[in-house]
């Protein structure tokens, strides 16, 4: 475990662009993306809790289509970076964005994974100050624990994201 | 009780001097210290008399390093305190790991975080840490680590190192374990042995303890249980009070008592859920969630947080509760009365659930004394110990509740134990609310910076795993000198290996399910 | 008219119909399994109080279709060190046995691609390929966790193809024929699972959940023990084959059941496709409410009650039957 130490260097991509770009095959695929984003199971601390909970029945992630929670990486579009990541598990969280097909999106939830929360303080020696040193981060839902809302409202960010337009759009502010 | 292991120790080893301590300052009957000569015959003598090892740490005075042993026994509450001290240059003691086989975790333990070298044990690897790490963490002082216990701690490769097929359950889970991850050794389907490696959430709750104010470390209790956040903050409130022999207001006792009841609900129910989905059956999982919703709802409105609460104060409460949380705690007692019929039904009389269930991961009566479990583990063998009962605190000891036994110690017995335990919980909730006096919620004249006197103390609260203690050494400055929690779930993890050895995977995996871990308290 | 005329000459009126069929199987399948898809996640929904996809079109309808796009849009990832040719072969293999059970199930009195005289053993030959579909895609995906999923799969599936056979040979018997049109002609006396077989019709019921890998028999791909099984390092289209084939197989199962024991297309008011379609939803619904139901039977529990509990009782019904045949 962890035998080659932690590598704190940006990748270069390697993911090819495609032969023929349409835009409007692009418009159709990021709708058809965002609109059924299915979740990886990785629940690392007490967020695993509320992010269970907001797929539960009281807050239904399942209403957006993200209520497939696939176990395995390869099957997976979103992971949800939930809890306290550790030295030790950082190896496992990069392992697995590796092997998520693209495209591929990350939430990070909880202020652990934001930039280690309530447990930075000065002479700490094992825990990675935010995920986002290690992996690329689309969208960061503050909290500790954030409730389901948020992650709810950190789903629509990522839609927005995806597509351009948000879901629910709020209204101009009127004067 | 005391007085006679005093007495009959000190007759079959003549080196050692038991001190008697008043147990309501300190919370442990006897002190005895002991050199590295008669350590292993002290231990022993606590074997045969039929204690228990409650806890082993270490605490590092820069003169010397002292091992605190802490044995206890299931029947009537007799604490004795052992300690050891230890040279702080080059730190060595005997290991005791062949009597009481928790210790083998214990000493490993000890030995990443303080260097301390046990001779005799044969696996001292990595436990908690992480293999970049080069010094000694609970040190006072920056300790590196030598090359060769470096080489030590990192020998722990066992595809390398034996022959088999070796399977890794986790760390990512589908199911709700958390990040624990445990090596087996496969043949087929059946399970050869297996080894717990933790360590991927150690989120150095103790090193902050040492760096943080009384107050300031107090949010830290409720996340490193989160499903029974306020069984920890009433077991860290309760110990720093004794410690400084601050009293509590007879209403915030029974507030918190009833709140504390209904987190063991909610964390019984979300492991009711979580148990079932283990087996397969998703749907219980989704009706358990939504009636821990009502809770959730009920313990927000006056604690403020869905899940990690930091709702009592050294003194008594946060604020006060209102006629609404009554009104609601009756009508959630009612619903929730009539679903258990339901779930009985549902998961309990199915009979795909009863063969996956009935006499699979049977713990038989040694365990308890050679590992120290406690909880819903040990009840399930038949053994009534509930720390509620044996050392009553808050408002315990003026309600008249059972206490929940199984006979054989399998699977079924501790999915029946905790539903029975859901029920007396409401019967408590019940009788608390009818006695809820009127007054203060907060006592007069707490200190903005608390400085308990000089001195340590021992003190268990029951938390819906199990017996939780805390022990706190304090030297008279406002941040503690040592903080040690000895969790639940540590020592019932460990004896999973034993347990699950020659079972089929399915069988370990929902025996592991029916310990009720939470692995962020194991790995504080 | 003279150019379709001489296409006819050539080729043959019945290649036309076997074309036109297949065209129409393909279409069937794909849009059977959207629908059960939607079906799936609604229903489930619904029995753990909640409701399923909302947002996404009117009740949810366009879930599917959303699901379908972002699949076809994935990138088709090949993990390093796996066996190429049985990688990429999988997801082929398990979609065939599908498309050729579908050219023979009688979907009204002259809905049929080809009624082949018999219908029911091309059914069970080509769905014991799947089997070798799941062990491929097990073994070349080059993890353990795949394999010990595969190797659970094929005990199962041989374990429970014979108490399927054994318990679709009665009906034969009294039909007197394996082709699937004959059977469902042999009902229009009365169903055949009010006329002394509804062991039979029961056993075939618990065997094809178990051939489809449903709950309680899902231990391939048991998520809490073994990640996501068998289809663990499929990603993509790849992994939206399996997918479907699963959906599909349900389909065709329950489909067998129709035809073979509630009388398939046969029904009073309603064209025959409606009655045959109510049926098979009723029976895929049925699957579906246990999947939500039960909890998962352990690996050995499986297998001793094919071998020890089923198999007696269905050689017992089919000596039965024949008896009741002979007097």
């Amino acid at each position: 475990m962890g035998k080659g130490g932690l590598h704190l260097e940006t990748k270069e991509s390697i993911i090819k662009e495609p032969i023929i770009k349409l835009a409007i095959a692009e418009k159709f695929l990021n709708l058809a993306r965002a609109n059924s984003i299915w979740p990886m199971t990785f629940g690392l601390a007490c967020c695993a809790i509320e992010m269970m909970a907001g797929a539960m029945a009281r807050f239904d992630i399942a209403r957006f289509g993200a209520e497939v929670f696939r176990p395995s990486p390869r099957q997976a579009d979103l992971m949800i970076v939930n809890g306290t990541v550790t030295k030790k598990m950082a190896p496992t969280v990069v392992t697995l964005y590796e092997q998520m097909p693209s495209p591929k999106w990350v939430i990070v939830m909880g202020n652990c994974a934001i930039s280690g929360g309530p447990f930075a303080f000065k002479g700490q020696y094992n825990i990675i100050e935010g995920i986002d040193k290690l992996i690329p981060v689309d969208v960061y839902v503050p909290g500790c624990p954030p409730r389901p809302e948020g992650l709810l409202e950190g789903l629509m960010k990522l839609e927005e994201k995806i597509t351009g337009t948000r879901r629910f759009p709020v209204p101009e502010q009127r004067w | 009780m005391v007085k006679e292991i005093s007495e009959k120790i000190k007759e079959s080893i003549s080196t050692v001097e038991p001190v008697e301590i008043p147990y309501e300052q300190r919370g442990y009957h006897l002190a005895i210290e002991a050199t590295k000569a008669n350590i292993v015959d002290v231990v022993s003598f606590f074997d045969k008399a039929g204690l228990y090892l409650e806890d082993m740490c270490c605490v590092d005075y820069i003169d010397y390093l002292e091992i605190v042993y802490l044995f206890n026994n299931h029947n009537k509450v007799c604490r004795i305190k052992v300690t050891l001290k230890v040279d702080p240059e080059k730190p060595s003691a005997p290991t005791i790991s062949h009597i009481y086989k928790i210790a083998r975790w214990y000493e490993r333990e000890i030995h990443e975080f303080f260097g301390v070298l046990f001779e005799g044990h044969n696996f001292m690897t990595y436990l908690f840490l992480h293999d970049q790490i080069d010094f000694y963490p609970l040190r006072k002082k920056q300790v590196p680590v030598p090359e060769e216990d470096k080489r030590l701690l990192n020998s722990f490769n066992p595809e390398e190192q034996e022959d088999g097929f070796f399977l890794n359950l986790g760390p990512q889970h589908p199911s709700t374990h958390g990040v624990l991850r445990v090596v087996v050794k496969m043949n087929g389907e059946y399970m050869l042995s297996a080894e717990p490696v933790l360590g991927y959430l150690h989120r150095m709750h103790e090193k902050m303890a040492e760096n943080r104010t009384y107050q300031q470390f107090y949010p830290n209790a409720a996340r490193m249980d989160y499903l029974g956040a306020l069984n920890f903050n009433l077991g860290y409130v309760t110990t720093v009070e004794k410690l400084c022999g601050i009293e509590v207001p007879e209403r915030a006792q029974y507030i918190r008592t009833i709140t504390a009841e209904l987190n063991r609900i909610s964390s019984h129910l979300l492991w009711f859920g979580a148990f079932v989905a283990d087996l397969g059956g998703l749907t219980p999982f989704l009706y358990t969630f939504d009636d821990r919703e009502n809770i959730l709802d009920i313990l927000e409105a006056v604690a403020g947080s869905r899940l990690t609460y930091s709702y009592f104060r050294f003194g008594g409460l946060f604020n006060d509760v209102d006629d609404d949380f009554v009104l609601n705690v009756k009508k959630f007692i009612d619903r929730l009365r009539s679903r258990f019929s339901m779930y009985e039904r549902l998961v309990t009389g199915n009979v795909i659930f009863i063969n996956r269930v009935k006499n699979i991961g049977v713990m038989d009566k040694n365990y308890p004394l050679k590992y120290g479990c406690s909880g819903p583990v040990i009840r399930s063998i038949g053994i009534p110990f509930d720390i509620r009962k044996h050392e009553p605190y808050a408002v315990y000891d003026r309600i008249d509740f059972d206490v929940a036994t199984g006979t054989n110690g399998d699977n079924m017995d501790r999915y029946l134990v905790r539903i029975k335990e859901m029920e007396i919980s409401l019967n408590i909730i019940e009788k608390a609310l009818k006695d809820l006096p009127s007054g203060p919620v907060k006592a007069e004249k707490i200190p903005k910076k608390l400085k308990p006197p000089k001195g340590d103390i021992y003190h268990t609260v029951e938390s819906p795993r199990g017996e939780l203690g805390i022990y706190i050494v304090s030297d008279e400055s406002d941040v503690p000198y040592r903080m040690r929690w000895r969790v639940p779930s540590y020592s019932n993890l460990m004896t999973f290996p034993e347990l699950a050895e020659g079972s089929l995977i399915a069988d370990a995996i929902a025996t592991l399910g029916s310990y009720d871990l939470v692995i962020p308290e194991i790995d504080r | 008219m003279c150019a379709l005329d001489s296409i006819i000459a050539v080729v043959g009126k019945e290649v036309i119909r076997l074309i036109a069929g297949l065209i129409g199987v393909l279409i069937v399948v794909v849009v059977n399994a959207l629908i059960l898809t939607w079906v799936e996640r609604k229903v489930s929904g619904h029995m753990q109080k909640r409701i399923g996809p909302k947002e996404v079109g009117p009740y949810g309808l366009i879930q599917p279709i959303a699901d379908g796009l972002k699949l076809l849009g994935k990138e088709l990832l090949t993990p390093a060190n796996v066996d190429k040719p049985l990688y990429y072969l999988a997801p082929v293999v398990v979609f065939i046995p599908v498309l050729v059970s579908f050219i023979v199930i009688p979907f009204d009195g002259f809905l049929q691609v080809k009624d082949i005289n018999v219908g029911i053993l091309v059914i069970l030959a080509f769905s014991s390929l799947s089997v070798l579909s799941i062990l491929i895609a097990g073994w070349g995906s080059n993890n353990k966790y795949s394999l010990i999923g595969a190797t659970r799969s094929v005990a199962q599936n041989i374990a429970y193809e014979i108490p399927l056979l054994l318990s679709l040979l009665p009906v034969v018997f009294m039909a007197n024929s394996f082709s699937l049109r004959d059977i469902v002609e042999a009902q229009r006396e009365g169903w055949f699972v009010w006329r002394w077989q509804f062991f039979a019709f029961l056993i075939y019921f618990i065997a094809a959940t178990a051939e489809t890998n449903r709950t309680p028999f899902d231990l391939p791909e048991a998520e809490s023990e073994l990640v996501a099984g068998f289809h663990t390092e499929y990603s993509g289209m790849r992994f939206a084959l399996f997918f479907l084939a699963e959906y599909t197989n349900i389909f065709i199962a329950s489909a067998i059941a129709t035809t073979f024991f509630l009388g398939g297309y046969l029904g009073p008011v309603l064209p025959g496709i409606v009655w045959f379609f109510i049926k098979t939803y009723f029976l895929v619904f049925v699957i579906m409410w246990f999947r939500w139901t039960f909890p998962r039977v352990r690996f050995d529990q499986l297998l001793n009650f094919s071998w020890k509990i089923l198999i007696p009782v269905a050689f017992a019904n089919l000596i039965l039957t024949g008896g009741i045949l002979k007097l």
